[in-house]
């Protein structure tokens, strides 16, 4: 079996955890043997959340280096989280940002999507970065941008399993009001991804 | 539908949180009693159990302290029902005094203590080892390191505390609590087991005389349980090798995906400690023999490590031991790097070298902070606004716990749940100056109530805010005695705040909302020209909480006509984050704004409109 180690990193209310859900409970309906981890707690107060999804491994937990995988939910944490990730591993990332307090007071800069780009091109085989809220306003709910994230990466095959089986996950796992925006998200991120 | 955790389908695989998955072991070990006070990261389990409290064939209840939920378990166990009560790790600390006898008296029906232990401090105010407990108190001890386990050892801990009468630990680590997994269920019982109370005062009222027997008797019954810990299968041996290492809890998980990733699967030799208390020492003897090291791995503090230092002492074993004493931390969490690290160490080997890219350095902060609308904030802001640095302050256990930055740099000093009035009666009262205590609602109910009525029999000169946000928000939303509401209906006798500080004897009391900015202002001014204890009880409800439990936005938001003067003072001084400078303008997220509109109180430059116009 092929073991994968993903890492998933994002803010607070983005549904990071959501999204973290959807890929372990694809993965178990595909037979594979997933162990998946999340960190909260002081998190949901706007904080960082970190999570992890790993294929084939016992430990939940990722350290520096060991991810072949990340998604970053947020700009400045998708920088941030860039060293968990392996040499030649592969990054999708949310372009749209979040700043913290210190930036929206004007106490602190934010960094630049080229500059982000440019460190992850450095460590990554693939790099991709799209602007996730504003695909999920087009595909009808900007609750959606988690999954607009999740269309890109399984469209790369960074993720364990093919999208028909995440396209599934959505029917079976998600509220059935917001099922078909969230088909949706899937369909515009993984069309962002292929351009 | 049944929640599927409650449902008899031995067989079907679940994939749960490792919180669930304790719940549904508890219920698979026949448990008919749960108590439990909340903190993370334990509280998905009693969360679990009071969501399907409806359903489930059992009595839950959250108490208002962790002394309390041992004690009321205590009560039920006595009374023959196996019973589970949970907190996180200092939560034991509250309740070991009725723990460190309880072990004495035994529970017959059988009680597992939940310890959520924090290595790594990720939502805690320290990081302690409660296997402590497990040696100071007298209790079998169980470290689950999956999903699965979770669930297997929360009922086999059930199933030996009902046949022992000993209670046990089941401990736990965030990284287990919060792991998600399969989960492969078992059978439900299809009979409740019980043992009724035959009363027995040598046996349960621990007067000295009754207690020198007492704790012989708990020493044998855990020589015995010690011989069912030598031949447990959560006690196994593995591969084989001159190099031995011996783990437990999460440590496991990390050491078979390092010798995976070294290559090294099978090719040493492993025990798998996960019924780590009493230790089974016939079986570390065993284990140990032919090889030329071993190596300790468990997080925190060396406990494994020093017990089998001592055992190969008193056998006169040579042997190699390599752990804390070496390298590994004695804070923190390990992981599956750290692990291959000590495994090379221990093999000889170079250690590996960083392969990844370095962590960023001076990127903005994301620390976690209170809530657009958060009437804490309001609070904090209008207390900062008649005491500024003047007064010292003192906080407590919760979400307000946050307000320690800057600007509203509300925290001075901070202890544990509930200590924030007694810590500031004795600075007040050693130092002379002037000081304020925080405390949030649920705290105060905990055991903040103690220190005020201290501080009036003690005259001491502190001004007491409760912060009540109408629930214990930190840890999830959980009801506590003077919410109106519980999640299952009305709460028939809410205790009130006020009448309650005013029959401890404070004199001067006075209620009013934050988000009522001249009011707060003036009210705190009148309070500052008292002495003596007096309590200020700042009342609005938490924003989140009641954005879930009416589901409606409030309809108005605030917007910035004008940045001005005073418009960026505001931004400086409140910080709310649905405040966003673009260039030198001041503009309110609407998305984010709760519609408090307190900012409205402080300039006008901000204005209220219609959401969504």
């Amino acid at each position: 079996m092929q073991r994968t180690r993903i890492f998933f990193t994002g803010v607070g209310g983005q549904g990071t955890l959501t999204a973290t859900k959807l890929v372990s409970l694809t993965a178990l309906d595909e037979g594979l043997a997933v162990t998946s981890g999340e960190i909260h707690g002081m998190a949901q107060r706007g904080g960082v959340v970190e999570s992890t999804v790993l294929i084939g491994y016992l430990s939940p937990k990722i350290t520096h280096g060991e991810a072949d995988v990340l998604l970053g939910f947020e700009l400045l944490e998708t920088l941030r989280a860039l060293c968990y990730l392996k040499p030649g591993g592969r990054l999708v990332g949310n372009s749209e940002s979040l700043p913290p307090l210190s930036v929206a007071t004007g106490k602190a800069a934010y960094p630049s999507l080229e500059s982000v780009e440019a460190k992850a091109k450095a460590v990554a085989s693939t790099v991709l970065f799209l602007p996730c809220r504003t695909l999920a306003q087009q595909a009808g709910a900007a609750q959606s941008a988690n999954t607009v994230l999740l269309g890109a990466a399984c469209a790369i095959k960074a993720l364990p399993f093919g999208m028909e089986a995440l396209e599934r996950s959505v029917r079976k796992y998600l509220k059935p009001a917001l099922a078909e925006a969230n088909l949706k998200a899937l369909e515009l991120g993984a069309k962002a991804a292929l351009r | 539908m049944p929640s599927p955790l409650l449902a008899d389908t031995p067989g079907e695989t679940l994939l749960l949180l490792g919180n669930e998955a304790i719940v549904r072991g508890a219920l698979e070990g026949g448990v008919g009693f749960v108590s439990c006070y909340p903190g993370t990261p334990s509280s998905e389990v009693p969360d679990t159990f009071f969501r399907l409290s409806r359903e489930g064939d059992y009595i839950f209840e959250y108490s208002t302290n962790e002394k309390v939920a041992l004690e009321v378990g205590a009560g039920a166990a006595l009374a023959g029902v196996p019973t589970l009560v949970t907190m996180k790790h200092v939560g034991v600390n509250v309740a070991a005094d009725p723990l460190l006898t309880l072990s004495y008296i035994t529970a017959p029906g059988g009680l597992v203590l939940l310890s959520a232990d924090d290595p790594g401090c990720h939502s805690s105010q320290n990081e302690q080892d409660n296997r402590h407990y497990a040696r100071l108190a007298g209790l079998p001890c169980f470290e689950p390191a999956t999903a699965q386990e979770c669930k297997d050892m929360a009922r086999d801990a059930l199933h030996l505390a009902h046949r022992t009468g000993q209670p046990v630990l089941l401990r736990t680590t965030t990284r287990v609590n919060h792991v998600r997994g399969p989960v492969k269920l078992g059978n439900l019982p299809a009979e409740k087991a019980r043992k009724p109370f035959v009363r027995n005062l040598q046996q349960y009222v621990p007067i000295p005389a009754h207690s020198r027997v007492q704790h012989r008797q708990l020493l044998d019954r855990m020589a015995s349980i010690r011989q069912e810990a030598e031949r447990s299968r959560w006690n196994k041996v593995s591969g084989q090798g001159e190099l031995g290492v011996i783990a437990s809890g999460i440590c496991r998980c990390y050491l078979s995906d390092a010798l995976f990733e070294e290559g090294l699967t099978g090719q040493v030799k492993v025990l798998d400690l996960g019924f780590s208390y009493p230790m089974p020492d016939a079986l570390l003897l065993e284990f140990v023999k032919d090889l030329k090291a071993v190596l300790v791995l468990e997080e925190l503090d060396p406990l494994v490590e020093e017990h089998l230092r001592a055992l190969l002492q008193r056998k006169g074993v040579a042997l190699e031991v390599l752990g804390k004493s070496e390298t590994l931390p004695v804070w923190g969490e390990y992981s599956t790097d750290m692990v291959r690290q000590a495994i090379r160490q221990a093999q000889g080997r170079q250690a590996r070298g960083p392969e990844h890219c370095a962590p960023e350095q001076g990127l903005a902060m994301r620390p976690p902070n209170l809530c657009a609308g958060c009437s804490h904030r309001a609070s904090y802001f209008t207390v900062r606004e008649v005491y500024g640095d003047e007064a010292l302050y003192s906080s407590d256990i919760g979400c307000y716990t946050l307000g320690l930055l800057p600007p509203l740099s509300a925290a001075d000093f901070l202890l544990c749940m509930g200590a924030s009035i007694s810590t500031a009666s004795g600075f007040a009262t050693a130092s002379g100056k002037t000081t304020v205590a925080f405390i949030g609602d649920s705290t105060f109910f905990h055991s903040g109530i103690t220190g005020l009525i201290n501080a009036v029999y003690n005259n001491h000169n502190i001004l007491v805010v409760i912060l009540d946000n109408r629930t214990t928000a930190m840890t999830g939303h959980q009801p506590h005695p003077g919410v109106d509401h519980t999640a299952i209906g009305p709460n028939e006798r809410p205790i009130e705040i006020e009448p309650l500080v005013r029959a401890c004897g404070v004199e001067h009391v006075k209620s009013l909302s934050p988000l009522n900015h001249k009011a707060t202002k003036k009210a705190l001014e009148e309070m500052k020209a008292l002495s003596g204890p007096r309590v200020l009880i700042l009342r609005d409800p938490c924003v989140i909480h009641e954005r879930r439990v009416n589901g409606k936005p409030k309809p108005q938001v605030a917007t910035v006509a004008e940045t001005t003067e005073g418009c960026l003072d505001v931004l400086g001084s409140l910080a709310c984050p649905a405040f966003l400078k673009e260039g030198d303008a001041v503009r309110v997220d609407e998305e984010m704004c709760s519609g408090c509109m307190y900012c409205l109180q402080l300039d006008k430059s901000f204005k209220a409109k219609k959401r969504g116009a």
